[in-house]
C-alpha cells in the first residue's frame, strides 16, 4: 500500500465510513487518517462499502465481524469508529445484538489492541430492564434474552483495550453502564486533528458570503434534519431583526430522506414568516463551512438529539462563541469555554440568542411569539394554529395572522378545505397484541413474514395522505390570500 | 508549498494514452514546466479506459522534467450498483444520492492516490483534476478543496446533473472551462457554481503536412475520403456514423471513403468492406498528415467539452461536419464559419455528398478554421491564461 511502514512507526488499521462517499464519520475519520500518516505510521482504511479505503468489507452482522477479525490480524493497532449501524442490523433486534455482539467483541479480543473511537451508542442496549421496558414483549423468555443481549453489547467494549470518547457524559456511561474499566475509557479533544481551513477575517467572510458587514449574525450550520432543531433556532429568533441580527441557516438536505425534505419545507415557511431569516440550501464545501462560522457572531446548535457536534469544535477552532441545548454531550462538549451558553428549552434558546445581541434578555422571559393585530378572540388564534400548523407542514403562508381569519365572526372557525385529510389518522401497522394468550406471539411472526408486502402499501398511503394535505392547504393558503385581498379592497 | 508547483490528476497518463481531456493534461505538464513551474502529476497505472488494467507500474518516473506517481487501480467490485442506477434512470426515475454514491464508487477506484493527496495536498499551489465524471477526479478534487481546480470538460449528459457532484462544482477553488458553451451549460446545470474561468486549450501547430506521403504509406491511392479519428465507440456516437456513412454509400453512389484511425473496434458490413479503411494507431506524424489529406473531418460525438480533433483538421485546412447535438461543436462551427453541422442521417448524407460533388468549395469553407485556432487555441496563449489563473491562487 501507499504508506511504507516506518521503523518507529506502527501498521495502524482504521475501520470508518469513508469518503467520497458524504458522511460525518467519515470526514472526521480521514482528519485522524492524515494525522496518523502524517506522524509516520503506515495507516490502512477499511470501511463498510466501496470508497477510497485501502479495504471494504460488509461490516454488519457476526459475518462482517469475522471478516474484520481476520483483517485486523496484520496490524499493529486498530481503531474502530464505533457507529452502530455499521456493525448491526438496522433496526436491531436482541437475537441479532447477541450474534453481532458476541462476534464483534470476539473480534476485538483476537490480536492488536483495539480502540474503539465511539461515536454512538444506544445507552439502553446495556441494560437489560431498560431494554424490556422500551420493548412490547415480556416474560421470563423475553428477559433473557434481553439480558444476554446487553451483556453481548457490553462485552463488545469490554473487548476494547480502550474507548476513546468526546465527552465527560460518554465516559460516564461507558464506565457505569457498559461496565468498562475506568482506566480503559479515555477523553479525547473532538477537534484533536482539526485544522482551519480559512483565515479568521469576519469581515472579508460576510462580504464573501453576502452579508452585511454590521449587525449580529447567528449561524445554524449542517445537514439539514428535523433533529438539528434548526426551526426552533428560527423560532427563537422571532422579534430580533429589529435590533439589526439576522439568522442564517445553512446546509443541504440528503434528497432521499423524505423526512428531511418535509423538514426543508418547514424552514423555507419559517424563512417567509420571520424576517431576518434566513435559508441557504446547498452543498457547503470544507472551506465554505469555515468561511459561515468566520463570519458568524454567534453559532447556534439548537439540536433536539446529538451525541457530540463537529460544528461546535469548528466553532471552537476560531473561537466563536456557542448556544447549543442540552442534549447528548453538548453541554459536556462546549461548558468549558466561557462565551458558551448552554440552553435547557426553546424560551432559554430564546433568551440566549436575545441576549447575545444586546436585547433586554430578560423581557424576552418568557418569550411570546404570539401577536395579533386585532383584538385577541378565538378565530384570531384558531387562524394563527392553522397557519403556524401549515408552515410547520411546509406551505408557505404570509407572516402575521390571516386579515380574512381575524376579522371572522367570534367563534367562527373557518373551516379550511385540508381539514377533513389532516383528520384523517396515519395509517398504522396493524397491532400485534391480543388479550388472548400466544396470539400476540402469532401475530408479530405473521407481521413478519407479510412485512415486505403491506409495508410499501402502508408507506405509500401515508405519503398519499401528505401530499392530498400538503396540496389542499397550498388551496388554503391562497384562499386566505384572495380573502385577505377582498377584505383589504372593500372593507 | 511551493509557490510554483502543482499536481495534475488525470485518469489516466502517456503518451500512449487515447483521450482527448488526457492528452490536454499532458500538454498542460510540459507547458508549464518549461515555463518554470514544477509540475507532478499524480495518475493511475492504467492505459485502457474499459479494463482499467494496470498496465503501467506503480512507480515514480519523469517524463521530460514532468515527475509522474502511478498508482495502483483497485476494481474489485461487482458493477451491480452500476446496473442499478442505469435502470433506475432507464425507467426514467432520479436516482437517490445514495444510488449515485454507490455508483460512483463501484468501479475504479484508487485509494493510494486519494492517501497522496491527503498526505502532499499542502506542497502544492494547486491540484488540477480532470475530467468531472472519474473516481480520481470526485475523490481526489474533495480532499483539499480549497486548492483544487476542477476541468470539468462538461457536457450536457444526465449525470452532469447527480446531486453527488454538487460539492466537486460548487466547493472547490475554481473551475476551469474549455469553451463558452460550456460556461452557458455550468450556469443552467449548477448556478452557484464555483469561479470558473474559460481558459481553453492549445493546440499544437505542426510546422507542414505531407497528405500526399500519409495516401502513399498507407496505400490509399487517389480516391477523396472523409475522415474520423479517436475513440470509436457509443459514447461517441461513431455507431451512429458509422450506419449514416454506411447508408449514404448504399443508397446511390458516394464517391467517398471513410477513413479512421484510433481505438475500439470496427464493424464494417461485408457489402462496404474497402469503403471504410480502419488504420488503427497512428504516429503524431501520420495523424497530421491524415487531418490534411482528408475531403472533411467528422465529428459526430453529442458529448464535446472541446473536439480537439476538430481544431485539427481546422489546422490541416480540411472542412468539418459534426453533429449539431453538440453545443460547442456547433458553437465552433458558427464561430469560425468553417464547419457544416447535421441534425440526422439525411443531413449527414447531404453534407457527405457536398464535399464528394463540390470538393473545391468544400475546401474553401475550410479556409477560415485554420486563423480561428490559430486566434483561439494556441498553446502559447492558453498557458498565458492558466498560470494568470494558477498565480490568482491564494
Amino acid at each position: 500500500m501507499s504508506t511504507p511502514a516506518s521503523a518507529t512507526g506502527q501498521r495502524i488499521l482504521v475501520v470508518t465510513p469513508y469518503p467520497p462517499v458524504r458522511d460525518g464519520i467519515g470526514a472526521y475519520a480521514v482528519q485522524q487518517v492524515r494525522a496518523l500518516r502524517r506522524q509516520g505510521h503506515h495507516v490502512e482504511v477499511v470501511s463498510p462499502w466501496p470508497s477510497a479505503a485501502h479495504h471494504h468489507l460488509p461490516l454488519e452482522g457476526p459475518k462482517g465481524a469475522k471478516a474484520l477479525k481476520k483483517l485486523m490480524a496484520g496490524f499493529d493497532r486498530v481503531i474502530v469508529h464505533f457507529h452502530p449501524d455499521v456493525f448491526y442490523a438496522n433496526p436491531s433486534t436482541p437475537t441479532s445484538r447477541i450474534s453481532t455482539g458476541t462476534a464483534l467483541a470476539s473480534a476485538f479480543r483476537s490480536g492488536p489492541p483495539v480502540e474503539i473511537r465511539l461515536h454512538e451508542v444506544d445507552r439502553r442496549w446495556a441494560s437489560a430492564s431498560e431494554q424490556v421496558e422500551a420493548s412490547s414483549r415480556s416474560g421470563f423468555v423475553a428477559t433473557q434474552v434481553f439480558e444476554q443481549a446487553a451483556r453481548a453489547s457490553r462485552a463488545v467494549f469490554k473487548a476494547a483495550d480502550e474507548i476513546t470518547v468526546h465527552v465527560p457524559e460518554h465516559e460516564r456511561m461507558m464506565i457505569d453502564q457498559f461496565g468498562v474499566a475506568p482506566e480503559r475509557v479515555r477523553l479525547v479533544d473532538h477537534g484533536e486533528d482539526f485544522t482551519r481551513r480559512v483565515p479568521d477575517d469576519q469581515a472579508a467572510a460576510r462580504a464573501s458570503l453576502g452579508l452585511p458587514a454590521e449587525g449580529h449574525v447567528f449561524v445554524c450550520i449542517g445537514f439539514i434534519q428535523p433533529h438539528k432543531g434548526f426551526d426552533r433556532a428560527a423560532a427563537a429568533f422571532r422579534g430580533l431583526d429589529a435590533d439589526g441580527a439576522s439568522l442564517h441557516i445553512v446546509g443541504s438536505v440528503r434528497v432521499d430522506d423524505p423526512s428531511a425534505l418535509d423538514h426543508q419545507r418547514e424552514l423555507e415557511a419559517l424563512e417567509s414568516q420571520i424576517p431576518g431569516v434566513h435559508l441557504h440550501l446547498g452543498f457547503v464545501s470544507d472551506e465554505a463551512f469555515d468561511r459561515w462560522i468566520v463570519a458568524a457572531d454567534t453559532v447556534v446548535l439548537p439540536y433536539r438529539h446529538i451525541w457530540s457536534s463537529s460544528v461546535a469544535e469548528r466553532a471552537r477552532l476560531y473561537h466563536r462563541p456557542v448556544i447549543a441545548t442540552r442534549v447528548g454531550g453538548l453541554a459536556d462538549q462546549i461548558g468549558e469555554h466561557p462565551a458558551n451558553t448552554v440552553v435547557d428549552d426553546n424560551a432559554g434558546l430564546a433568551r440566549a440568542m436575545a441576549a447575545a445581541v444586546g436585547a433586554d434578555a430578560s423581557a424576552s422571559a418568557p418569550v411570546s411569539t404570539w401577536e395579533f393585530d386585532g383584538p385577541v378572540d378565538r378565530s384570531a388564534v384558531q387562524a394563527e394554529i392553522h397557519r403556524r400548523a401549515a408552515a410547520q407542514r411546509g406551505i408557505k403562508v404570509k407572516a402575521g395572522p390571516s386579515a380574512g381569519a381575524a376579522k371572522a365572526k367570534p367563534g367562527a372557525v373557518p373551516e379550511h378545505v385540508a381539514t377533513p385529510l389532516r383528520r384523517l389518522r396515519a395509517v398504522p401497522p396493524p397491532p400485534a397484541t391480543s388479550a388472548r394468550p400466544g396470539v400476540s406471539t402469532v401475530k408479530r411472526l405473521i407481521r413478519r413474514v407479510i412485512a415486505w408486502e403491506v409495508d410499501p402499501l402502508r408507506e405509500q398511503l401515508v405519503d398519499l395522505q401528505r401530499a392530498s394535505v400538503k396540496a389542499a392547504e397550498t388551496a388554503d393558503a391562497r384562499l386566505d390570500e384572495v380573502a385577505d385581498d377582498h377584505v383589504d379592497r372593500h372593507g | 508549498m511551493s509557490d510554483r508547483r502543482i499536481a495534475l490528476v488525470p485518469p489516466r497518463y502517456g503518451p500512449d494514452v487515447v483521450g482527448g481531456a488526457e492528452l490536454v493534461l499532458r500538454e498542460v505538464a510540459h507547458g508549464l514546466t518549461a515555463r518554470g513551474w514544477q509540475v507532478d502529476v499524480l495518475t493511475t497505472c492504467a492505459r485502457d479506459h474499459h479494463t482499467w488494467a494496470n498496465h503501467y507500474p506503480a512507480a515514480t518516473t519523469d517524463d521530460a522534467g514532468v515527475t509522474v506517481k502511478r498508482f495502483r487501480v483497485v476494481d474489485d467490485t461487482s458493477g451491480t450498483a452500476r446496473a442499478d442506477l442505469i435502470r433506475t434512470m432507464a425507467l426514467g426515475e432520479a436516482p437517490t444520492l445514495a444510488q449515485q454514491e454507490a455508483w460512483m464508487n463501484d468501479g475504479l477506484r484508487v485509494p493510494d492516490l486519494f492517501h497522496e493527496i491527503l498526505d502532499t495536498a499542502e506542497r502544492y499551489r494547486a491540484i488540477v483534476v480532470s475530467p468531472y465524471l472519474f473516481w480520481t477526479s470526485f475523490a481526489g478534487g474533495l480532499v483539499a478543496p480549497e486548492r483544487t481546480i476542477v476541468r470539468p470538460c462538461l457536457h450536457d449528459e444526465p449525470e452532469a446533473r447527480f446531486e453527488l457532484f454538487e460539492p466537486l462544482v460548487t466547493g472547490v477553488a475554481k473551475l476551469w472551462l474549455n469553451t463558452d458553451p460550456e460556461a452557458d451549460l455550468l450556469d443552467e446545470i449548477w448556478p452557484a457554481h464555483a469561479p470558473a474561468e474559460v481558459i481553453g486549450e492549445g493546440i499544437p501547430v505542426p510546422e507542414s503536412y505531407d497528405p500526399a506521403g500519409f495516401r502513399k504509406r498507407h496505400g490509399l491511392g487517389e480516391r477523396p475520403f472523409v475522415l474520423y479519428a479517436g475513440r470509436r465507440e457509443g459514447a461517441k456516437n461513431w455507431d451512429a456514423l458509422l450506419d449514416g456513412f454506411v447508408a449514404a454509400v448504399r443508397k446511390e453512389d458516394l464517391d467517398l471513403d471513410l477513413v479512421t484511425f484510433g481505438v475500439g473496434e470496427v464493424h464494417v458490413p461485408p457489402d462496404v468492406e474497402g469503403r471504410i479503411i480502419d488504420l488503427g494507431l497512428l504516429s503524431d506524424r501520420d495523424k497530421d498528415d491524415a487531418f490534411a489529406a482528408a475531403a472533411a473531418y467528422l465529428q459526430p460525438s453529442a458529448m464535446e467539452s472541446f473536439s480537439r480533433t476538430v481544431m485539427e483538421a481546422w489546422l490541416a485546412g480540411t472542412p468539418v461536419i459534426a453533429n449539431a447535438a453538440s453545443a460547442v461543436v456547433s458553437w465552433h462551427c458558427d464561430r469560425s464559419g468553417a464547419g457544416l453541422t447535421y441534425d440526422d442521417t439525411t443531413e449527414l448524407e447531404q453534407c457527405l455528398r457536398f464535399v464528394a460533388e463540390a470538393p473545391t468549395e468544400a475546401a474553401a469553407l475550410a479556409a477560415p478554421g485554420r486563423q480561428y485556432v490559430l486566434d483561439h487555441y494556441t498553446w502559447p496563449a492558453t498557458l498565458d491564461r492558466m498560470e494568470a489563473s494558477l498565480e490568482a491562487m491564494p
